[in-house]
C-alpha cells in the first residue's frame, strides 16, 4: 500500500502525544493542589510504642471506645493475631462491636501487638496500615446510621479471614 | 556428510538428539525451548491453584479447601505466576528470538545462558518442593515482615520462599548481562541500535530493569534470612528494626518487576501489529524512547503501594505524581500501536487478535492503575479486589495476552509448520471472554468493600453473584488452554509447513528457514533498515543459501555443548537449599559449585 508521507505522520504523532502529555501534567497539577493547598491527605503515624509493652502503654492498657466530648469518641484498638482488641485484655471475644451514636466523631487510635494489619471501614475514609512498633491515627464522621463492616485488610496469617468487627451508627 | 574434525570440535552433528544433548545443550534456540516449555508448565501449575483458588470462593462460607491450603495456594499463584511462568516466558522469547533478530549465531555467553536456564528449573523445583514437604509459603507473594520471621513463621516455609527466590534471581541475573552483552556486541552488520526491532530494544530495557532492580530484593531476602537463622532484628521492631524496611526494599524490586513482566509484551506487540497491519510501527522512535523512559520511571515509584503506611504529605505526592508520569510514555505506546493499526490493511489472524486483544485490556489496567495513583483514591481501593481486578488486567490482559500472540506469531518459526487458525480463534474468543468474566466483576465487589487475600467471606454484601461470575470466568480460562495446547500438540505433526516468512513479515528472524538451522545464519546478513525483508526481499545478502544444512557445510564454527553449567546450577541450588536442610549440603553444594566453575572455566575451546 501507499505508505502516507512523512510530514503527514509528523504532524499526526504530534495530535495524538501533546494531549497525552497534557492530560498527566493536569493530574500532577491537582495532586499537588490538593495535597499542599487543600491539605488533602491520607492517614499518617502519629507515634511509636514498644509492641512488647503495648499492654502497659497508655492509651492502649485500656482499649474500648470512649467519648471524650458532645459527640465526639475516642476508639482505642491493639490488632493482634487474629483479632481487634477493642475492649479491656481479658475479654476474649473474636468479634468486636462498637456503637456510637449518629452524628458522632470518633478519633481511631491503633497499633499492632505483632504482624502488620490493616483497619478498613467500609464507606468510610478510614483505612490504615498497622505497623508493629507505630502508632496509627484517624478521625471519621459518621452521619448516617447503620452498620460498618471493618475488616482486616492487611494479610496477617491463617485467620486473617476472621479478623472483622462492627461498627454500629445508631 | 563430510566432518573436519581437527577444525569443528564436537560440533558436528546438525540436529543432536536424546536428552544428553539437552542436558548439555548452550544453543540460545534450545535453551528458549527449554524455557518455554518448562515456564509454560509452571503456568498450568499457577492456573490449577488459581482454580483452586476460586472454587474456594465460589460461595460465602465454602469449604473446599482449608484456611491453611488456601493460603498457600494465593500465595504459591502469585509467587509461580510472576516468577516462574511470565518471567521465564518472556526469557523463552529472550533467548530463541532476540539472536534471530539481530543476526546473530548464538547469545555472549552461551554457557552462561545454559547455566541461567538450569538455575531457573532447579530454584522453581525447589520452591514448589516445599507443597510435598512442610507446606508451601503461605504469607502472599509479597511477605511483608515479620510475617515471615521465626516467630510468626516458625516452619521451613519461609525458607522455601526466600532461598527459592534468591536462586532465581541469580538465573535472572545472569541472563541479564548475557543479553545486555549480547545485545550491545553482537549484532550483525549494519543493525544500529535504532534499526532493532522493537521487541529487541524493550527485551534490552527490561534486561537492564533486572540487572538495577534484583540487587534490592537480594539484599531484602538476605535479611530476612539473617533474622531467622542468625537472631538479627532487621525487620523487628520490638528489637529496633523496623518492618516497613521489608516493604520499601521489596518494592524498589517490585514495581521495576511489573515493568520486567510487561515490557517484552509490548515489544512483541509492536512486532506483531506491522506484521498483520501491513505498514510500519506508527512513530518507531517514540515506542523505543518511551519503553526507555518507562525504565527509567519505574524506579522512582515504587512506595505507591506503600501509601496505607502514613509516609505523610510530600512522600505521598511525590510518589503520586511519579505514578502519573509514567502514563505518559505508556499512553505514547498505546497511541503508536493505534497509529499502526489506523489505514492498515490488518489480517485479523489469532496473533493479530491477541494483540488487538491486549491493547484494549492494557488500556483498561492502566486506567484503573492510573486511579490508585492518587493517594486518597487509593485508600478507597488499597487491598481490596479492585487491585486484583487492576494488576490482573495489566499481567494477565497486558503480559499474557501478548505472550500468548507471541506464541501464535512466532511458534511456526519454531515448529516450522503453522498453528490451526481455527482453533486459534476459538482459542481467544474463549480467553477474552473467559478472563473478562473472571476480573471485570473484581472491580465491583473490589468497590463494594471486598478485602483480597481472605479465606471467605460472609453473606449478604452483594458479593455472591460477582463471585459466581469470577470463577466460572476462570474455568472458561481453563478450557481456553485446552483448545491451545490441542493445537501446539496436532500442529507439530500435521500443520501447514510454514516457509521462511509464514506472515510476510519485515524482520530478519523471518529471513531464514523455520526451525531455524543450528548455525541460524550462514552468512551474517547486511541490514539496512528497520524492516530488511520489506524494503530489499531479494537482497542476496539477507538470504541464507538453502543447501547447506550443517555448520561445517556452511563453515560456521559453534560453541561445544558442555555439562558444566548443569553442574554448577547444581552446586548454586544445592548451597541454597542447604540453609533450608541444614549446612553440610551448603558446604557440598559450595564444593560443587566451585568444581563446577573451574572446569567449566579450565574446558578447553574446540
Amino acid at each position: 500500500m501507499q505508505r502516507p508521507d512523512r510530514m503527514s505522520i509528523y504532524i499526526y504523532e504530534f495530535a495524538w502525544i501533546l494531549p497525552s502529555i497534557a492530560i498527566p501534567v493536569a493530574m500532577i497539577v491537582a495532586i499537588a493542589i490538593s495535597a499542599f493547598a487543600m491539605g488533602i491527605n491520607v492517614q499518617g503515624v502519629t507515634g511509636r510504642i514498644d509492641p512488647a509493652r503495648v499492654n502497659e502503654t497508655p492509651p492502649f492498657d485500656r482499649p474500648g471506645l470512649r467519648q471524650v466530648g458532645p459527640n465526639r469518641y475516642e476508639a482505642v484498638i491493639v490488632a493482634e493475631i487474629w483479632r481487634w482488641v477493642a475492649a479491656t485484655p481479658d475479654d476474649k471475644s473474636r468479634r468486636v462491636e462498637l456503637t456510637v451514636p449518629r452524628g458522632s466523631e470518633v478519633t481511631f487510635i491503633v497499633t499492632s501487638r505483632d504482624v502488620i494489619h490493616g483497619l478498613k471501614i467500609e464507606n468510610t475514609d478510614v483505612n490504615m496500615m498497622i505497623i508493629p512498633g507505630q502508632i496509627s491515627r484517624t478521625t471519621a464522621r459518621f452521619d448516617i446510621p447503620g452498620d460498618y463492616l471493618f475488616v482486616c485488610h492487611e494479610y496477617c496469617g491463617t485467620g486473617h479471614h476472621f479478623m472483622y468487627g462492627v461498627l454500629h451508627v445508631e | 556428510m563430510t566432518v573436519n574434525v581437527g577444525q569443528l570440535g564436537h560440533a558436528v552433528a546438525a540436529k543432536p538428539t536424546g536428552l544428553w544433548s539437552w542436558l548439555t545443550t548452550v544453543d540460545h534456540k534450545r535453551i528458549g525451548i527449554l524455557y518455554g516449555v518448562t515456564a509454560f508448565i509452571f503456568f498450568l501449575i499457577g492456573g490449577i491453584e488459581a482454580l483452586l483458588v476460586r472454587m474456594q470462593l465460589f460461595v460465602p462460607g465454602a469449604t473446599v479447601l482449608t484456611p491453611d491450603q488456601y493460603n498457600q495456594l494465593f500465595t504459591m499463584h502469585g509467587t509461580t505466576m510472576v516468577f516462574l511462568a511470565i518471567m521465564p516466558l518472556n526469557a523463552a522469547f529472550l533467548n530463541y528470538f532476540v539472536p534471530l533478530m539481530i543476526g546473530a549465531r548464538d547469545v555472549a555467553f552461551p554457557r552462561l545462558n545454559a547455566f541461567s536456564y538450569w538455575v531457573f528449573l532447579f530454584g522453581g523445583l525447589l520452591m514448589n518442593l516445599s507443597f510435598v514437604i512442610g507446606g508451601a509459603p503461605d504469607f502472599g507473594w509479597f511477605g511483608y515482615a515479620p510475617l515471615t520471621e521465626r516467630q510468626f513463621s516458625p516452619e521451613l516455609r519461609a525458607d522455601f520462599w526466600a532461598i527459592g527466590l534468591q536462586v532465581l534471581g541469580i538465573a535472572s541475573l545472569a541472563a541479564s548481562f548475557n543479553f545486555i552483552v549480547t545485545i550491545i556486541n553482537m549484532r550483525a552488520p549494519g543493525m544500529t541500535l535504532m534499526r532493532m526491532p522493537p521487541f529487541v530494544w524493550m527485551q534490552f530495557v527490561t534486561q537492564w530493569l533486572l540487572a538495577l532492580a534484583l540487587p534490592p530484593i537480594a539484599v531484602a531476602l538476605i535479611l530476612l534470612i539473617f533474622d531467622r537463622h542468625f537472631s538479627t532484628n532487621f525487620y523487628l521492631s520490638e528489637w529496633g528494626g523496623d518492618p516497613i524496611l521489608w516493604q520499601h526494599l521489596f518494592w524498589i524490586f517490585g514495581h521495576p518487576e511489573v515493568y520486567i513482566l510487561i515490557l517484552p509484551a509490548f515489544g512483541m506487540v509492536s512486532d506483531i501489529l506491522p506484521t498483520f497491519a501491513r505498514k510500519p510501527l506508527f512513530g518507531y522512535t517514540f515506542v523505543v524512547y518511551s519503553g526507555i523512559a518507562i525504565g527509567f520511571l519505574g524506579f522512582i515509584v515504587w512506595a505507591h503501594h506503600m501509601f496505607a503506611t502514613g509516609m505523610g504529605p510530600v512522600a505521598d505526592s511525590a510518589f503520586a505524581i511519579a505514578t502519573m508520569l509514567i502514563a505518559i510514555p505508556t499512553g505514547v505506546k498505546i497511541f503508536n500501536w493505534i497509529g499502526t493499526l489506523w489505514l492498515g490493511q490488518t489480517a485479523y489472524k489469532t496473533p493479530a487478535l491477541f494483540a488487538v486483544a491486549f491493547i484494549a485490556m492494557f488500556i483498561i489496567g492502566g486506567l484503573s492503575g492510573v486511579m490508585h495513583a492518587s493517594p486518597p483514591a487509593d485508600l478507597q481501593q488499597t487491598d481490596s479486589y479492585f487491585i486484583v481486578a487492576h494488576f490482573h488486567y495489566v499481567l494477565f490482559g497486558g503480559a499474557i495476552f501478548g505472550i500468548t500472540a507471541g506464541a501464535y506469531y512466532w511458534l511456526p518459526k519454531i515448529l516450522g509448520r503453522m498453528l490451526n487458525e481455527r482453533l486459534g480463534q476459538i482459542h481467544f474468543w474463549l480467553m477474552l471472554i473467559g478472563f473478562n468474566l473472571t476480573f471485570f466483576p473484581m472491580h465491583f465487589v473490589g468497590l463494594n468493600g471486598m478485602p483480597r487475600r481472605t479465606y471467605t467471606y460472609p453473606a449478604g454484601f452483594g458479593w455472591e453473584l460477582m463471585n459466581q461470575l469470577e470463577t466460572i470466568g476462570a474455568f472458561i480460562i481453563a478450557i481456553s488452554f485446552l483448545f491451545f495446547i490441542y493445537n501446539v500438540l496436532v500442529s507439530m505433526r500435521s500443520g501447514a509447513i510454514a516457509g521462511n516468512n509464514p506472515w510476510g513479515a519485515g524482520t530478519l528472524e523471518w529471513s531464514i528457514p523455520s526451525p531455524p538451522p543450528v548455525y541460524n545464519f550462514a552468512t551474517l546478513p547486511v541490514v539496512r533498515s528497520l524492516y530488511p525483508l520489506w524494503d530489499g526481499p531479494n537482497d542476496s545478502r539477507l538470504t541464507t543459501p538453502a543447501a547447506s544444512t550443517t555448520p561445517e557445510e556452511a563453515h560456521v564454527h559453534l560453541p561445544n555443548p558442555s555439562y558444566w553449567p548443569l553442574v554448577t546450577a547444581f552446586g548454586v541450588t544445592l548451597a541454597g537449599a542447604g540453609i533450608i536442610f541444614g549446612f553440610v549440603l551448603t558446604g557440598i553444594g559450595i564444593l560443587i559449585l566451585l568444581a563446577g566453575a573451574y572446569s567449566w572455566a579450565l574446558e578447553p575451546a574446540s
